[in-house]
Order: structure tokens, then sequence, then C-alpha cells
């Protein structure tokens, strides 16, 4: 049953993927004519324009590239660029790799950040770690995180100068061996790193903070402070694996989104990822790029979607008879 | 338990992520890897400008703009070529046209190499043309080859070219825009757009190209030796990607930018460090008023010229641009080109005169959109102001670049605010409201068609003067401003930069031309 519910929704976005774009006004060609606001205007005669339709297949009735667009994506083939003029998987390969490391190690970092203060903060209520760190992260999540990263560039970048103001590497790309790249990429990768580690925090600190809150005054959790348990022991055992199945679906729904990137800190730090791949690839309305990174993104989304109600099982046990029902 | 498995996954990450990108590290360069000559006593020079993925750099592969066209024509040359004050001898050292302006033979200088070490010919000139001729690309060139009926060679260096009508700016947009294709490299592509191996990339230009990426929107050229022109006067120049280059320029992550039009607050700032050389330039580039011409009110001439009256463009530039832009010419056309008209027209900026022809005309009920993006939503909000204060009622809607583009093209607007470059050319007064296109008049029509094909200097220059003037009169669109430009750079590493004539190829204005390299 599972399994044919995840089939429709797949079957579903893989339709929307393609309709949508498409229903947007303009067509690829419309930003291949030239860029009014940074360039001058290509006009285009009526035979050019037939030709390049025909060129990328635009010209077929709406349905006839629906199937074409159904039976390549059961071949795996997401197709041609029309504007980056390079198949749309090397294009996506080439921005995910860069999203991929940034996101994953910073989201790695502010779930175990956020989950590790949001149970100091929650087992120490009231106390002055709990008020000190209340207070820092609300400081923290009220700016927007393009703000914290511009403000790391000025204070790290430009007054201190201890690390590059963006990019991935140095400016000519050329290293005297790997290791030293691997360096280099890791030193710019630091405050991309540290100002989405800063923006995600609040979020998951706090939701991890009130579900254990809830949850050590509980009953149960009375029941096991009386019977003498240690502290430690009601927290690791009886407290935390209740207390985190909030957070666990939170970070399922953060990881599948992991791979769209995140527009502002990469604009900001000029880093590739998929954040400004997805909106150039929507400001030129290139459709097979959008349909191929929207299909990564699904695939992704349902892959989290899954793991989430598996490590819900483990963790619930009330959950798990869905599992069996099905 | 939970922290630990968390701790180890987050470890596994991290090393997987960086492991990830090794394989590229370890990778070559596409092309020539050689290292840098160890017999090169001083320091190479290199020269680093930011930039952006504008597509690999063959003449087919890249992104249809301007940035992507500089790219590309570092790497190959054209027939002819532009320097400040205008069109130069390049590849052809001599060039002539027939009394009907239909018939043009080049001289091809016989001293020419390809970058692969094979010799630049009256073939490969006459391939060129007929290659680009027969494969669509995306690029203008499309249309400047319309008009070209055959190519062939004439003698052991001399190429002709004949056209199916006298074409005023074939020199300009034709000849000095299309790269020549070393022929014994893309005689047998088929699909040239899809065609990135390394040799898409050799051609005769002043630099060879060493490193292409994509991502990190990185291209390193490094001096061609050999350049029939001269060596290069830098070793290396890079483009490299940067968010703020203002920062960029301030921590020496580049050696030159350019900035324009609103940038003129960090412009000022960095000019008052005294640390960089500026230099200014045309932008080539305006921001107008688009009226919808096929529908009323804006269908009448005497309404187009109420609103003009209406909008107090000097206070825009002022307020919006803080003196970054000039007003512009009502003709469209730069000033700071040899088209420009400076005897047109002018509507003084009178509220009240304006306020009583609408509230006569009984215009001041119905409610009218205008259509922006949200680059200009201030200009929008400007314009907005002085419309309604002579009582029109505005609706200002901001949607996406395509969006508003494709609103133009249905004519589902009554007026816009769109800017566009290009200006330095007259060809671009064939759509006066592009890309929309509402305006119809038969006597601009047939004066457009005349100066096209005007092969006499004074004579289209008369006729681009007239349209001008028609256009004045007629306000199918109201021109607000041309915003100003200007290269920030470090004059000690490179003080040749200058500002092409009339633009690169068709118009391109940023300072990136290839003859700032180059010995002179």
């Amino acid at each position: 049953m599972q399994i044919v519910q995840y089939l429709i929704t797949m079957i579903i976005v893989l339709s929307l993927n393609f309709f949508l774009p498409r229903m947007i006004p303009g067509d690829p060609l419309t930003v291949l004519e030239g860029d009014p606001s940074t360039d001058m205007p290509m006009l285009l005669t009526e035979e050019a324009r037939a030709k390049l339709l025909t060129y990328y297949g635009l010209d077929k009735p709406l349905l006839a590239q629906y199937k074409d667009y159904l039976l390549k994506m059961a071949q795996g083939d997401l197709g041609w660029s029309i504007y980056y003029n390079v198949p749309v998987t090397s294009l996506l390969w080439g921005r995910l790799k860069w999203t991929l490391l940034l996101m994953g190690i910073a989201t790695a970092v502010y779930t175990a950040l956020g989950i590790l203060l949001g149970t100091v903060s929650a087992w120490y209520r009231g106390s002055k770690t709990d008020l000190g760190l209340l207070g820092g992260v609300f400081a923290l999540g009220s700016w927007p995180s393009f703000f914290l990263a511009m403000l790391l560039i000025i204070a790290f970048s430009v007054k201190l100068d201890l690390f590059p103001i963006g990019g991935v590497g140095n400016a000519t790309g050329e290293y005297s061996s790997a290791l030293g790249r691997t360096l280099d990429v890791t030193y710019h990768l630091f405050l991309p790193c540290v100002a989405l580690v800063l923006s995600h925090l609040p979020s998951v600190y706090l939701v991890m903070r009130n579900s254990l809150l809830s949850v050590l005054g509980q009953d149960y959790i009375r029941t096991a402070k009386a019977k003498g348990l240690r502290e430690r022991f009601i927290l690791w055992r009886h407290a935390l694996p209740n207390g985190l199945l909030p957070v666990i679906t939170m970070i399922a729904m953060h990881f599948g989104l992991l791979i769209t990137g995140t527009i502002s800190v990469e604009v900001v730090f000029s880093y590739p990822g998929m954040g400004t791949l997805l909106h150039e690839a929507f400001r030129a309305r290139d459709y097979p790029v959008l349909q191929g990174a929207f299909l990564l993104i699904m695939i992704t989304v349902l892959f989290f979607n899954l793991l989430a109600e598996f490590l819900y099982a483990r963790l619930d046990p009330r959950t798990r008879r869905r599992w069996t029902n099905a | 338990m939970t922290r630990r498995i968390l701790l180890i996954s987050l470890i596994l990450l991290a090393i997987f992520a960086i492991t990830a990108c090794r394989p590229e590290s370890v990778a070559p360069p596409t092309t020539q890897g050689a290292p840098a000559e160890p017999t090169q006593t001083s320091e190479p020079l290199t020269i680093k400008y930011p930039g952006d993925d504008w597509g690999y750099p063959s003449p087919f592969a890249f992104y249809p703009r301007g940035p992507g066209y500089t790219r590309m024509s570092f790497l190959f040359d054209t027939l002819v070529w532009k320097d400040e004050e205008g069109i130069i001898p390049w590849l052809a050292e001599d060039w002539q046209v027939s009394d009907d302006g239909t018939a043009w033979t080049f001289a091809i200088r016989s001293d020419v190499k390809f970058q692969d070490g094979e010799p630049l010919t009256v073939e490969d000139v006459v391939f060129s043309y007929a290659f680009f001729k027969e494969h669509m690309t995306a690029f203008k060139w499309n249309a400047s080859l319309e008009k070209v009926k055959g190519v062939e060679a004439v003698s052991e260096n001399g190429v002709a070219i004949t056209l199916k009508e006298p074409f005023a700016g074939f020199l300009n947009d034709t000849a000095g825009s299309i790269p020549i294709l070393p022929k014994h490299i893309w005689e047998d592509v088929e699909d040239p757009a899809k065609f990135a191996e390394p040799e898409a990339v050799i051609g005769s230009g002043p630099f060879t190209l060493t490193d292409y990426n994509r991502e990190e929107g990185r291209y390193v050229y490094e001096a061609n030796e050999d350049y029939f022109k001269g060596r290069p006067i830098i070793d290396r120049l890079v483009f490299v990607k940067v968010s703020d280059e203002a920062l960029a320029l301030e921590t020496g992550t580049v050696d030159a930018a350019s900035f324009w039009g609103k940038e003129i607050d960090v412009v000022k700032e960095l000019r008052s460090d005294g640390t960089f050389e500026v230099l200014e330039g045309p932008s080539f580039w305006v921001l107008q008023l688009v009226f919808n011409t096929a529908n009323p009110p804006f269908d009448k001439a005497n309404v187009r010229q109420a609103v003009a009256q209406a909008i107090d463009r000097q206070n825009i530039v002022e307020q919006v641009t803080h003196g970054g832009a000039i007003v512009a010419n009502l003709g469209i056309i730069s000033p700071h080109t040899d088209w420009y008209n400076p005897n047109l027209p002018t509507y003084k900026h009178d509220t009240a005169e304006a306020k009583t022809f609408f509230e006569e005309q009984g215009l001041t009920t119905k409610p009218l959109t205008l259509i922006t993006t949200a680059n200009f939503a201030r200009e929008a909000e400007m314009v907005k102001q002085d419309l309604e204060a002579v009582g029109l009622a505005i609706q200002l809607k901001t949607g996406d670049r395509t969006t508003v583009d494709t609103l133009l093209r249905e004519g589902n607007f009554d007026l816009a605010i769109n800017g566009h470059g290009g200006i330095a050319n007259p060809s671009i007064l064939d759509t006066p409201d592009w890309p929309a296109a509402t305006y119809k008049n038969e006597m601009y029509d047939t004066l457009f068609a005349q100066q096209a094909q005007a092969v006499d200097q004074e004579k289209r220059r008369e006729l681009v003067w007239q349209l001008q003037e028609l256009l004045a009169e007629e306000l199918p669109i109201l021109p607000l401003y041309h915003p100003r430009m200007w290269l920030l750079y470090d004059g000690s590493k490179l003080d040749t930069w200058f500002y092409t004539a009339g633009g690169m190829s068709v118009g391109i204005p940023i300072p990136l031309n290839k003859l700032a390299f180059l010995p002179r």
C-alpha cells in the first residue's frame, strides 16, 4: 500500500514538473532573445524563432512533448538545457555536489548543536544557562540569513582579513596538490557554513527545547524520578526518545529540502549551488533544467519522508502499527 | 546513544562531502595544462576581473549575451574590430565596397595562425560565413547574416561577400561580429551548439583558454605567444565569480570592476579612497516608459505628449539614480554616438497644464496598469506619483522579467517601464517599443528601411536623425534615462583600459576589448 501511495505521488509530481513551468508566461526563447535589463536586445526573425523552436522540440503539441518527456524520464534521460547548452544531468551534478557539501555539513552541525543546546536548555530550565541560550538564539533567529552572511563577510573578510569573501577556491583554480585544494575548499566553506548554522540553529533548538520540556512534565517522568532512577538515565532512556519525535519530523523536512540549497547564502558568498541554479533556470524558463531539478527534489523529499517514517517506528512503537497494517 | 549516532553520521557526511569534490581537483584542466614557464624571470602579470558563468566560450556555446560574447572574443577574431575611435582593420587589412553597397571584398592578412599552428586562410573565412549561415545559434549574428547572399574566395587572400540588398550596418554588425573558425576543426561538426570539445575553443585570438569552470564561473586565459598583433602585454586574464564587486576590489580579489547607474554611491566611496583609477564611459542603455499605442488612451500622440509633460525625468535621475544617469534622448539613440540628434523638440515639465489636458479629455477615471520588474520599482513609483498628480489612476504591477517581457510582447499592458541596451546602433530603432510591438507608423518604417540600406554614412546619419525627430514628436515611448558607467581599476597593474566606440560587436558596452591587452 505504502509503495502504491508513493508511486501515485511520483506520477502526479512528474506531471506537475512538466506542466507547471509551461504555465508561467513566456518561453525559453524569450530569454534567448535578449535580456533587456542587462544587455542589448537581439531581435529574432520569425523564421529564426521557428527554427529554434523546432531545434528544441518546442513546436510539437503539448501532449506529444509530454509523451517524449515521460519516455525520456523513464530512460533516465533528463535532456539538454536550453539556456546553459549542456546536458541537464551534468549541470545538476555540477551544482549538486557543492550544495551537498555546504548544506550537508551545515545541516549536520546545526542539527547536532540544536539538539544538544535544546536538551541542555530544557534540562536546566529556568537557569542562567537556559535563559542565556534562549536569549542568544532569539537574537540570532531574528536576523535574516543573508544579513548574517553579510555581517560575517564584513567582520571576518574585510575587517579582519581572515577568510575569503566568497567562492569555493582560489581565483585561478590551480593547486599544487589535491590536499592543498581540499584545504582551500574547506577554508572557503567555513564562513558560508557558519552563516547557515547560525540561521538554522534557532528552529532546531527551540523545537527540541519545547518538546523535551513537555515530555519532562509528564507523569511517567515523575514516576521514574519517584522510583529513584538516576537523572542521566531518565534523560537518555525516558525523555529523549519521546522528545526527539517532533525534531525528527522537522529534520526530515529540512533534509528533503537540503538539495534546493539556500539562495541567499549562495548569492552573498557567490557559492555555486542548486538555489541559484533554480532561480536562473526559472528566470530563463529553461524547462529541461526545471524538470530535472524538481525531479531531484521530489526524490530527496520522498526518500527522507520514508526515512522519517522508519525512524518514527523505531523510536515510537505506537506508530509501528501502520506498517504492520499495510 | 542518539548523540553518538549523530556524531558519527556527521563525521561520515563531512568526509563524504569533502571527498565528493576531490575528483575534479585531480582531473587536469580541459586543455593544455602546461605549467607556467620557468624561463620567465619576472612575476607573471595576471589581471583578475569579476565575472560569472557565461557558458563555454566556443562561438556556438556561450550564453547569448554581451559578457558571453566577450569571453569568446579573446579566443576568436573577426574581419574588422573596433577601438576607442571606430572600426579598424583586424583579420582583414583592407576592404572595398561597390557603389550599390552589395559587394564587399576583404583582403585577409597572410600572417595569421590559429592556436594549433594551422594558418588562417581565405578558406576559413568563406567556411565560417557559410557555417554560421547554415547553423542556428541564438546569438545576434543570425540576423546580421540574413542579408548575406554568398561568400567566395576571389584570390589568394581576397574574399568577396555579396549581399541580397545594401546593408548599412554590414561592416559593424556582420564583419565586426562574426568570428572566423578554423575550417579543419569545424567542417565535420554536425551540431555545433553541442560541440564542447577542447578544440571548440581554438581560434586565432590573442589568448588561449586554459581553464573554464561552469560552477565557479571561472575563465583562465593565457597569452598567445604567436599572436599576429603581438604578444599580449599581460600574461593571464582570469574571470572570478564574486558577489560584491566593490568588496572584491577592496580586498584585491579582482584588479578592475565595472559599475553603472545607481551604483554611483559605491563608485564615489571607492574613488575617495584614491587607490583606484576611474574611467567613465557610456552604457548604451536606456530606461523607458513604454506606451501601448495600440489601445486607448495612449494611441493618441497628444495624450503621450501630455504624459511627457507630467513626468519629471530630471527628478527621477536625481532621486533614484543619485546622478548616476543622464536624462535620456527622446530619440532613444545614445548621446555618446555619431548618430545622436541633439536638436530634438523637448517637453517642459508642467503638472498644471498636463492636469488640465487630462481633465478635458476625461481620462481621469479609468484605471491604467503600469507594469515593471522589481529592479525599477522606484522609478515606477515616481512615474506613478507624477501621473497621479495630473489626475490619472495608475495601478502598479511588478513581475519577474520574463513575465513582463511576455506581457509586452502580447500587448497586455497600458504602460510599462522597461530598459534595454544596444542604443549605440541605429538598428535598435527598428522596434522603438521593443519587446512590445504596438507602434505602427508607415512613414517611420519607410525611413528605417531607407537608413538600413544607406551605405553612405552621411546619408544614413541624416535618416537616423529624422527617425529620432519622429520619435520625439510621436513618443511611442518616453525615454527616461541613460545610466553612466565606470570602470575602477588598479592602474599599477594595467592602465590601458578603454571604452569601445559604439560598443564591441553590435554594441557591447563593457570595457573588455581585447585591444586593451595588446601592445599598441
